[in-house]
């Protein structure tokens, strides 16, 4: 009886603490699209030097644009009641400026930089990978899981080993690889060590010992071929476990970044991430600018993340944890 | 149309040809030049963005460029690689080592990703085959020296640029305070002019505009003729010996950052290394919180163009050594390796004056904000309505060049990341350049 | 974020015996001539792996062993020389490479602990919620997670500007003067280090409540029964049990944090003066600013033993005392 306030409480508590963390935790990706969202700065006729909003301080908690109309509602239907402007006029002209200047930046982006070729190069070099990496993965997964064939343990152990060696080691020889096969300066030189990135059937083999024997034993009584058995049979049984690997896939390339910049030498190239440095490089970008560049990096891999939260908690969890 | 076009240029290309074996001959070189006529391939060429046209694209007057010799030069294709300014050094200096280098790129040879060691390894191409005499005499002595190493032209110069002082003159108005006559002043001028400019606008305690700022960081000399105002230089005479430890310039370096530490004539971020805040914090209208900055020529169109701002370009003020100083630079473009192929070399030394004639000199340097390195492009008169690159350029006989070392770049970096230490206050610029020159003499072993 | 590549540790472990199982079972009834027919009968696997064997050999066995190779070498664009151990000496002498070398210690000793403990405190917080409220705050936390580095560390930038930055915002709140984070040697570290500390562990608040979803709930009923309050039994039966968790996140953290790069690059260049050096900046400015590849191939070896090391002692220290 006694129990159940303090329970409360503490329920309270915890409440109030997660959503204090959480803010925190939230409140970097909130200033990237507020920055993003913010007004840069606006100067009507009476005033000396133009208000700044994104280089403010103290800072601008939220993006001002509709705030402005607001604060000078108040003076235009003064001046409209003196029968210098009109009302119509006064919402017009504000509305269009608070409109183009809060969305300036992505203007800019997608029509005076590259912004728009270096979303293409990261989508399909995202994309081709990771359908890449299903196929390679589940068909490596599979055959290291189901089938006993000489050399099998040496192989798995031979893969499984190098994944404990951090990426920097390689980093050197496969730059001269790369240089070696004329690779550099092309996606190429992102799309194949990409390829050859053994997580995934290191998971695929995993997920592939669950699938029941008698299945594939089924199938082959039936006259199928290896690869049917596969295709028709293994592959869908194996969904979720693609769906895990696809997502971290798509979600490491999308966001590789040390790798890129090294191969990549032409703008034309360049993936969002290294682009977003070249914009932060480059000494007349602003903070608005920028942080409307991070946004469009950020935005598909958070609708990606909205749209698969499920796939990501169990990929997530099929790497490392009992079941 | 294109006919028309076609038939000049190709004179042209066989003439410079012709005139380069001629060269090639009564130089008694015994290189062979090969004939650009008979190659056919692909010529590949990188470039940084430079000035814009109506649609933003930076990279437009090489492209036209291109398209041009293309059309003129049937069998020959151009690729142009577009590398950010920034990456350049870095991307071109990992391309050498994986021996993927392109045909040509803009660099010199200061060692910043193209050295002295890499001339001597063989991976930059000597043109001395492909230019007259009198097609020599038409470019600045220190242009062609910047590109000359052990008697031989490594590369063909573009442009100059030098550094300058920009000062904000509504900001001086706002304070009533003079610019200096002719751009032309003293260290104490410069002191007491930085002073007056730093103030609190709205009364709240807080300083709103300083006198001057600028950043530190390895591959930028913007502070660096501040440091040079009373005699000295980083290397001796030889390159075998660090000398920024001299006490006159230990002293110049000092003073610079007592503008911040002592003066408070300079903000906090004062040898910081963010460069493109510090030009906001000069050029961008929103914030114009400081007065007075040093910047590359390019700054200049940037304050014309994009960031209009009412300012006027000054000297770096002078010290002990009574004479004013800047640091500058020569642009150009250089040939790399290419084996065996005389043809392709002559097409690609043929490509390389293309662009480098003396219309293009004038075309980029009204446009881009640098000095042409051909004299005959400079008897254009670019700047006849610019009287600001005019001040700019009369600036060009107080250039001092960098040492050029094959190991600059660590040098550089030793040295530089010692400074910052200094404008955080976190040395003495006696303890900093006795720090760097352990660091230096080690390299320079 | 790295978690992709480098999830293993515990799972090779899981599996050793099971493989092992295999492997005695083969050798007992195994002789040398059968094996040519079984490799035969089995063509059909060996072309189902061919694909990532292929790749896998050119873009990273292949790449391993050069790299090994190189730190032994000096690099010369036209040929390199093998010059033994200099490269090692050279690394181990070197000022850059222990000033290096204790800024990532450092980072990693303080970010580690930290941000395995708050995901173990987050995710304790969580799971005694409801349904809707546990998957609201899990995405909350986790959503950082999927974000580049690049992005985060553009945003930290701006938040720790000096002039208009939030940090010196919050701080004048307080009556603190503004402080110049990223621009000085004693705060820049500690800049980038409270930034680490401040993005949620996404992956270890994951697995923490997928493990404690896991705990029969009958422990506690015991527990209870014996009157253990609920400090005690976090303490006494959530803490022990989630401990391969634990030592899963542990060394994963370990190994990101060592590999620290994104944010250095792009917030300070590894400065001011040297201050927030660390291993791997200084292997890529060695490679491919200076372009002394067979250093930086040394200093990576040397960085992957050191991983080594570190992850050995982690395992032997979290497993002994179960």
């Amino acid at each position: 009886m006694k129990n159940k306030p303090i329970k409360s409480i503490n329920k309270i508590i915890t409440y109030i603490l997660l959503t204090v963390f959480a803010i925190i935790s939230l409140l970097p990706l909130y200033w990237v699209f507020s920055t993003s969202l913010q007004l840069s700065s606006y100067q009507s006729q009476d005033m000396e030097r133009p208000v700044s909003y994104v280089n403010a301080n103290p800072p601008k908690m939220y993006p001002m644009g509709i705030p402005l109309y607001f604060e000078h509602w108040s003076e235009a239907r003064e001046a409209a009641k003196a029968g210098d402007i009109e009302l119509e006029t006064y919402h017009r002209d504000m509305m269009s400026y608070i409109i183009e200047d809060t969305f300036s930046s992505f203007v800019n982006l997608f029509t005076k930089q590259d912004v728009g070729k270096w979303f293409f190069n990261s989508i399909y070099i995202a994309v081709i990978v990771t359908f890449g990496i299903l196929l390679f993965d589940s068909m490596a997964g599979y055959v290291l899981a189901k089938k006993k064939f000489p050399g099998r343990n040496l192989i798995f152990w031979v893969i499984i080993s190098t994944m404990m060696i951090p990426g920097q080691v390689t980093l050197v020889p496969l730059f001269f690889m790369v240089g070696k096969l004329e690779l550099m300066n092309t996606h190429w030189a992102l799309i194949l060590p990409d390829l050859a990135m053994v997580f995934g059937v290191f998971l695929m083999r995993q997920f592939m010992y669950s699938i029941p024997d008698e299945l594939l034993e089924a199938a082959r009584m039936d006259g199928a071929s290896e690869w049917k058995t596969y295709w028709t049979v293994v592959l869908p049984l194996a969904k979720p476990g693609l769906a895990a690997l696809g997502i971290f896939t798509f979600m490491s390339v999308w966001n590789s970044f040390l790798w890129p910049i090294i191969v990549l030498n032409n703008e034309a190239l360049y993936t969002l991430p290294v682009g977003l440095k070249t914009l932060q490089d480059a000494n007349l970008a602003s903070f608005k600018l920028l942080m409307s560049g991070a946004a469009i990096t950020a935005i598909p891999m958070i609708i990606v993340f909205i749209l698969f939260q499920r796939h990501f908690v169990k990929g997530l969890t099929i790497g490392g944890v009992k079941e | 149309m294109k006919k028309l076009w076609k038939k000049p240029t190709l004179l042209l290309a066989s003439l410079g040809l012709t005139a380069s074996m001629l060269a090639a001959c009564s130089g008694g070189s015994n290189e062979e030049v090969g004939d650009a006529d008979e190659f056919k391939g692909t010529i590949t060429i990188w470039d940084g963005p430079r000035w814009p046209d109506e649609d933003d694209n930076k990279y437009h007057w090489l492209e036209s460029k291109i398209a041009e010799y293309e059309a003129a030069n049937e069998g020959i294709k151009i690729e142009l690689v577009q590398v950010p300014w920034a990456e350049m050094g870095d991307k071109l200096g990992v391309s050498i080592a994986g021996q993927a280098w392109p045909d040509i790129a803009p660099v010199d040879i200061s060692g910043s990703s193209v050295s002295i060691d890499h001339i001597e390894q063989g991976v930059v191409e000597p043109l001395d085959a492909y230019l007259t005499k009198e097609e020599k005499a038409d470019f600045y002595e220190n242009a062609l020296d910047a590109y000359s190493y052990d008697g031989k032209l490594y590369g063909i110069p573009n442009s100059i640029t030098l550094h300058t002082m920009l000062l904000n003159l509504d900001l001086f108005e706002e304070r009533g305070v003079t610019p200096p006559a002719n751009g032309k002043w003293t260290y104490a001028e410069f002191l007491k002019t930085a002073k007056d400019l730093t103030f609190d606008r709205d009364g709240d305690g807080k300083t709103d505009v300083y006198g001057f700022s600028t950043y530190i960081l390895p591959g930028y000399y913007e502070a660096w003729p501040f440091f040079y105002k009373n005699g000295g230089s980083p290397l001796n005479e030889d390159l075998t010996g660090f000398t920024f430890d001299d006490p006159k310039v230990v002293q110049a370096i000092q003073d610079l950052a007592d503008l911040k530490l002592k003066e408070d004539a300079a903000p906090e971020t004062l040898g910081g290394s963010d460069v493109g805040g510090t030009f906001q914090a000069w050029a961008n209208e929103e914030q114009r919180t400081v007065a007075m900055q040093p910047w590359a020529t390019w700054a200049i169109g940037a304050a014309q163009g994009k960031y209009p701002t009412n300012f006027m370009v000054a000297e770096y003020p002078t010290g002990d050594a009574g004479e004013a100083v800047t640091i500058g630079g020569v642009g150009g473009w250089l040939m790399f390796n290419q084996g065996d192929n005389a043809n392709k070399k002559a097409a690609v030394a043929d490509f390389m004056k293309f662009i480098s004639s003396t219309d293009e000199q004038f075309t980029m340097a009204q446009h881009y904000g640098i000095f042409p390195a051909r004299i005959s492009s400079s008897e254009m008169d670019p700047f006849k309505e610019n009287p600001e690159m005019t001040r700019a350029m009369e600036m060009s006989d107080q250039v001092v060049m960098l040492p050029r070392h094959p190991e600059w770049k660590k040098i550089d970096e030793a040295i530089q990341t010692q400074l910052q230490l200094v404008f955080n206050g976190e040395k003495t610029a006696e303890q900093a350049m006795a720090d760097a020159k352990k660091a230096v003499d080690e390299l320079l072993k | 974020m790295t978690q992709v590549k480098l999830d293993p540790v515990q799972e090779v472990n899981m599996n050793e015996n099971r493989l092992q199982g295999t492997k005695n079972a083969k050798k007992s009834h195994k002789k040398p001539n059968t094996v040519w027919r079984d490799m035969k009968k089995n063509y059909s696997a060996y072309l189902f792996l061919l694909p990532k064997l292929i790749l896998f050999v050119l873009f990273v066995a292949f790449p391993v062993v050069w790299a090994i190779v190189l730190s032994f070498q000096k690099y010369r664009f036209n040929g390199s020389i093998f010059i033994g151990l200099d490269n090692y000496i050279a690394v181990f002498n070197s000022e850059a490479f222990s000033i290096a070398l204790k800024n990532t210690l450092l980072f990693t000793v303080v970010t580690v602990p930290f941000s395995v403990i708050s995901a173990l405190v987050i995710s304790v917080m969580i799971f005694g919620l409801g349904k809707i409220s546990q998957s609201f705050f899990r995405s909350a936390f986790y959503l950082p997670s999927v974000t580049s580095m690049v992005i985060i560390a553009m945003v930290w930038r701006w938040m720790y500007n000096y002039d208009f930055g939030l940090f010196n915002y919050f701080l004048s709140w307080f009556g603190v003067e503004p402080i110049n984070w990223l621009g000085q040697s004693a705060t820049a570290l500690w800049a980038l280090i409270i930034m680490s500390c401040l993005i949620p562990f996404g992956t270890g608040i994951i697995m923490y409540l997928a493990s404690m979803g896991s705990i029969s709930q009958s422990l506690y009923e015991a527990a209870r029964i014996d009157g253990a309050n609920s400090l005690k039994q976090f303490f006494h039966i959530t803490i022990p049990l989630l401990k391969p968790t634990t030592l899963y996140l542990v060394l994963l953290s370990t190994i990101g944090s060592f590999q620290v790069f994104t944010q250095i690059i792009m917030m300070t260049g590894g400065g001011p003066g040297s201050s927030t050096e660390t291993l791997v900046h200084l292997i890529y400015k060695t490679g491919f600013r200076d372009f002394e590849y067979g250093l930086a191939s040394a200093q990576a070896v040397v960085l992957f033993v050191i991983i080594l090391i570190f992850s050995i002692i982690q395992f032997r220290v979290l497993r002994h005392d179960e």
